[in-house]
């Protein structure tokens, strides 16, 4: 893992190196040296297999991280290619040229974070929800209790006590 | 050919018994570890509410079934089945066990609300179900072993005062305050009604200065309370029941350990405005200065008058120095000191000044004198010059006056102070004579002792004997001789009962067992009184008394508008009693002077 | 011997890219569902198919049946809160969520679990496995018209939920993988009765094996069938029984020893034509394979131990920032749990790499061109799909 990190650090520009685990490590990488990354790893670097593809809101941060997962089946190698893209208007460049198999991520991606994938096949298309037209679900500031509290009914008649304040409110209810 | 004949061999299954069940709602019991319908059991559950809190779901009310009392909410969980997922966290997360499954899990109705139940509480055919999912073994979503305490050992403190317990580290409390799972049970207990949880839960943030706020809002004897609190909410905690209770007074002591003393007075924050109005308060105990402090804040003007040359009270001249350091207290009362309350020490109540002067001077007085007269258990030989009681010795001790130092002595009593008195007196021994020689005898037995087993654990660690069960019959001494009339032993009876059949105080002997405790010094420290005779005689006529003691209502008002009492002197012994008993106090003075405020405008 | 040419229609005319343009209006196309009620193991799935006669032109895989939005769920929940719901993104094989969800809190948080605890774990993922195979057969020969087995393998998958039920205290989601280790011991006699079990599920497989696999019209209707050609298994991340089909040998267990498999002896199973037929040979093979295994693991299995670490209180468990990943060989192939993690109580992101998800989605679509009709059924459970996973 370290000597391939240090065959393509400077020619890609890559962040530190994490190892999680002996055979699992991820680097960060520019958008702009992503794709000959990627490339490199898929055609040189025997990292063929596309383990997966997604994302993870750091709305604190407003930026997407995406993760590609490439696996090494002969050296039973994992990387994790980490890239910052803004949140703000998110769009990155689609790899389904690549892996075929990405054309499903992107689109998932496109429909659960917002994130657009300009030239992917059906990227638009409706993946798994229908009709959609709340903020993409994923994103962290999708708030899923307030959505189903203004969508379902609550069961009615339920009520629950928090024991600290049951037993103030029946034994010393003045505070003393 | 094959591939063609193979596929009939399928008929044969035609004569093979058939292998439904022909009755599943009978014949299909859950396994034994099924996760069936919850069961609770109720004498045992304390309505902690962590199974709410655990359930992903949010599944479980907790509804009040029973009233509250120490360590039990009243509150049981109540289930809704319709978002019941059955994995079991609630059973595993359970502080005593209580709730458990059956093994039941078939159970149909046209009507949804009925999958809506209380656990033991509403009546079903598998509330008394043997099988289904328990916890196997402990608790193991939560720790149940507390950090222990470091301490110095037995030969390395028998022979000073210097304080035993070492506080936790950091990592060490960040480890016990984790164990909590803050369901409050202990506030209600806690007779200040400090904020438990939150201040535990400010030291796993690691924010100590809000825990330091926390401390004060409620307690201004945190160092006091942090080493010697008795500790109430221990014995309510959540986590006892199945392991140790949280160490809730070592994590209180342990953020004042943290928080750099100067920062105290500006963490609290200032008085309220001057408001004009003056309190006098007799006695600078926790009850006392509990009292100034709150009216300090308040913004009312008090002084505290105190007989002693320092003052603390008990927690400086009943508690001894290598449990409780003085400079610890010193914190404590400088504190309060820097809310604007004024201690004028050295001065004793009807010597110095009278009360008449002070409800005179003063809007309130407050009486919170405490209990520094023991009591003498009478029994023949206790008038000999060698018997004292246990308070003035450690009054004594604290103010650095000399005390006898016996080879052998004996302590009459199985309380707290007991163990403190002998404690001391096995250091100045050691120290006198190179070796301990005290032996306490105690009318309780040791499944009742009255005192905490550390002390027990620590006295006799120390080389104190101690004997349980022994009643006093007579102290010996010398009939004749050079040493005539000099204690030469305690004779005691066994005690088999302490109380009669109606709970009265009567102890019951077997003469037939005897033993007689040699000793040089006999010390008796079987309880102790309020000295009420400052209040001169007027005074005392015209209060109303319950008891040997002054009758004060629930806010500690007594039947002189103007005087209210706090504290050991109306309440019993106890530092966070007292505590609790000021705030009270001063909140009913408050109430009085605010009322006299409106009235003036 | 039964393989046959595909003698498929190629009209209309394909695209470079595998597509063609479809004009409705002609009246020579039909779209129409298959699923989500279909008799075939769809599942809560459905393909949207445009036919020329009896010829499929495109497809295209719909779903969203039930997604209940798990990963988001997931992200509300403190770390053992979350322990419950990770076995409900795959009902046949539920364990595998749990041993990947806990592995990988336990990675980030630095727990080390008995030796116990992990033979538990392998033996319950192993019997999860085989419990899917169960249902993989009876659907992989429904869908072709032979009910009965569906019938045979329901019955030993329900033996094999007895053994569940005993060991774990339920029969579907069994919940019994926390994060530290695992709830209980094994019961006693759990070994004896287990092996009745397997006797008998061997019986019935080999019936299944006469029934099916020995049968001319298995034989005939999947032989050649829904090819998948080995040099796009990495375009389309194909994995598992389905890529080991093609001669593959990739099987996690072996490639990237996890649990116990390192002690246990077996090699993985595959087959050469990667056709329906030799996926559902491969998926037989394994079966037979997990049978071995649970019996290897019962015998290794030492006498009961710890079973479970100690971790940190849980009401208010939090993990430091990390990320990982932990896989596991599930029964349709890999599976896998990427876990991020921000300091806080709660998950910053779980996202579960489920096998359906390439197989069902790109994969099938591509295949499905100029397939006839009646094949669709099969060749889409030849994927073994389970839609959850999609969806999430």
């Amino acid at each position: 893992m370290r000597a391939l990190y240090d065959r393509l650090k400077d020619r890609f520009q890559l962040g530190e190196l994490t190892r999680q685990r002996p055979d699992l490590g991820f680097v960060t990488v520019g958008r702009d040296h992503l794709r000959a990354l990627l490339v490199e790893l898929k055609d040189v670097e025997g990292f063929t297999h596309l383990v997966l593809f997604t994302a993870v809101d750091w709305l604190e941060d407003g930026q997407f991280q995406l993760t590609y997962l490439l696996n090494n089946r002969a050296t039973a190698q994992d990387l994790g290619v980490r890239l910052m893209i803004p949140r703000e208007g998110a769009s990155m460049d689609t790899i389904h040229d690549l892996w075929p198999t990405a054309e499903t991520y992107q689109r998932e991606l496109y429909e659960m974070f917002g994130i657009d994938f300009p030239g992917s096949p059906r990227v638009d298309e409706d993946f798994i929800l229908e009709g959609w037209t709340d903020l993409p679900p994923n994103r962290r500031d999708f708030d899923t209790k307030e959505y189903s509290e203004a969508t379902f009914a609550e069961r009615a008649g339920r009520e629950s006590h928090d024991p600290r304040d049951h037993m103030k409110q029946k034994l010393y209810p003045d505070g003393e | 050919m094959r591939d063609v004949l193979s596929p009939f061999t399928a008929w044969k299954h035609l004569f093979r018994e058939p292998v439904t069940v022909l009755d599943p709602l009978n014949d299909r019991p859950g396994a034994d570890r099924y996760r069936g319908f919850h069961q609770n059991d109720l004498e045992k559950c304390i309505g902690c509410g962590t199974c709410e809190v655990i359930c992903q779901n949010a599944a479980i009310d907790m509804v009040p079934v029973s009233d509250p009392e120490d360590g039990d909410s009243g509150l049981r969980p109540m289930i809704d089945y319709g978002r019941c997922c059955w994995c079991a966290l609630c059973v595993d997360v359970c502080m005593t066990g209580s709730l458990t499954m059956s093994n039941d899990y078939v159970w149909a109705d046209a009507n949804p609300d009925v999958f809506r139940f209380t656990p033991g509480v509403d009546p079903k055919p598998w509330n008394e179900e043997e099988k289904g999912y328990q916890r196997p073994g402990a608790r193991v979503l939560a720790s149940t072993e507390r950090v222990h305490m470091g301490e110095r050992t037995a030969k390395d403190r028998i022979d000073n005062f210097e304080e035993i317990v070492a506080g936790y580290t950091r990592e060490e409390a960040m480890i016990e305050a984790d164990r909590c799972v803050e369901c409050g049970l202990c506030v209600a207990t806690c007779p200040a009604h400090m904020d438990i949880p939150d201040y535990i839960k400010a030291i796993r943030e690691q924010d100590y200065d809000k825990g330091l706020q926390l401390l004060y809002q409620t307690n201004p004897f945190s160092e006091v309370c942090g080493r010697v609190c008795t500790h109430n909410c221990e014995t309510a905690c959540a986590a006892r029941h199945d392991g140790d209770p949280i160490a809730i007074r070592w994590l209180k002591r342990h953020i004042t350990d943290e928080v750099p003393y100067e920062r105290y007075v500006d963490l609290i924050g200032k008085p309220e405005a001057a408001t004009g109005r003056k309190v006098a308060i007799v006695g600078s105990g926790p009850a006392g200065l509990t009292t100034a402090y709150d009216l300090a804040r308040m913004g009312h003007k008090v002084v505290v008058y105190e007989a002693r040359k320092s003052p603390g009270g008990m927690p400086r001249y009943g508690i001894p120095e290598y449990r409780l350091p003085y400079d610890m207290l010193d914190r404590d009362i400088d504190v309060i000191r820097a809310m604007g309350v004024e201690i004028v020490c050295n001065t004793r109540i009807g010597e110095d000044i009278t009360m008449e002067t002070l409800r005179a001077d003063n809007d309130a007085v407050v009486l919170s004198i405490g209990l520094h007269l023991g009591r003498s258990t009478r029994i023949p030989g206790a008038e000999s010059p060698d018997v004292d009681t246990a308070v003035p010795l450690l009054r004594k001790i604290t103010d650095g006056e000399e005390v006898p130092v016996p080879e052998k002595l004996v302590v009459i009593g199985g309380g707290n102070v007991a163990m403190d008195i002998a404690r001391s007196m096995a250091r100045l021994q050691q120290v006198k004579h190179g070796k301990v020689g005290v032996t306490v005898t105690a009318l309780e037995s040791f499944d009742h002792f009255l005192a905490d087993a550390d002390e027990v654990r620590e006295s006799r660690e120390e080389g104190i004997e101690i004997f349980d069960a022994r009643g006093p019959q007579e102290i010996v001494t010398f009939k004749s001789g050079k040493r005539k009339g000099r204690v030469k032993g305690l004779r005691t009876w066994l005690c088999d009962s302490i109380f009669d059949d109606q709970g009265r105080f009567n102890p019951h002997y077997d003469e037939s067992d005897e033993l007689v405790h040699p000793a040089d010094m006999v010390i008796e420290a079987i309880g102790q009184a309020a000295d009420v005779s400052i209040l001169g005689k007027d005074l005392t006529e015209a209060l109303e008394w319950t008891r040997g003691r002054i009758r004060v209502d629930v806010d500690g008002q007594t039947s002189e508008p103007w005087l209210w009492s706090a504290g050991d002197c109306v309440n019993g012994p106890d530092v966070v009693h007292a505590v609790a008993d000021g705030h009270r106090v001063a909140q009913s003075i408050n109430a009085m002077l605010a009322a006299k405020e409106e009235a003036a405008t | 011997m039964f393989k046959i040419e595909p003698d498929r229609s190629q009209y209309p005319a394909h695209n470079p890219d595998g597509s063609c343009d479809i004009d409705l209006s002609s009246g020579k196309y039909v779209k129409i569902w298959h699923g989500p009620n279909h008799p075939g193991i769809t599942g809560n799935m459905s393909l949207e198919l445009t036919i020329c006669g009896d010829e499929v032109v495109e497809g295209r895989t719909r779903v969203g049946y039930l997604h209940r939005g798990f990963e988001k769920l997931m992200e509300r929940r403190t770390f053992i809160q979350v322990f419950p719901i990770v076995c409900r993104v795959c009902v046949p094989e539920p364990d595998l969520n749990e041993y990947c969800y806990a592995a990988a809190i336990e990675e980030l948080a630095g727990i080390e679990v008995p030796d116990y605890a992990n033979w538990m774990r392998t033996l319950i993922l192993e019997m999860g496995r085989f419990n899917s195979y169960m249902m993989y057969l009876g659907g992989q020969s429904g869908s072709l018209g032979m009910g009965v087995i569906g019938q045979w393998t329901t019955y030993v998958r329900d033996l094999m939920l007895d053994r569940f039920e005993e060991l774990t205290g339920a029969r579907v989601y069994h919940m019994f993988i926390l994060p530290g280790g695992v709830r209980d011991v094994l019961p006693d006699g759990f070994a004896a009765r287990m092996e009745e079990t397997l006797k008998t599920a061997e019986r019935y497989l080999d019936d299944v094996d006469k029934v099916m696999f020995q049968n001319a019209v298995f034989n005939k209707r999947t032989r050649g069938v829904g090819y998948i050609d080995p040099a796009l298994f990495d375009s389309y991340g194909v994995t598992g029984p389905t890529a080991r089909a093609g001669g593959a040998t990739t099987d996690v267990r072996r490639d990237a020893p996890y649990l116990k498999y390192d002690e246990l002896d077996f090699e993985p199973v595959t087959g050469t034509d990667s056709d329906i037929w030799a996926r559902a040979d491969v998926r037989r093979r394994d079966t037979r394979l997990s049978i071995d295994l649970i019996r290897q693991i019962l015998v290794k299995m030492q006498k009961p131990g710890e079973y479970f670490a100690k971790i940190p209180n849980v009401l208010h468990w939090k993990i430091p920032y990390g990320e990982t990943y932990i896989r596991g060989e599930s029964s349709r192939g890999e599976y896998g749990y990427y876990l991020v993690t921000d300091g806080t109580g709660y998950p910053r992101r779980i996202n579960v790499r489920g096998p359906s998800y390439t197989h069902a989605m790109a994969l099938l679509e591509r295949l499905i061109v100029n397939t006839n009709i009646s094949d669709v059924g099969a060749l889409m459970v030849s994927l073994h799909t389970y839609p959850p996973e999609i969806e999430r």
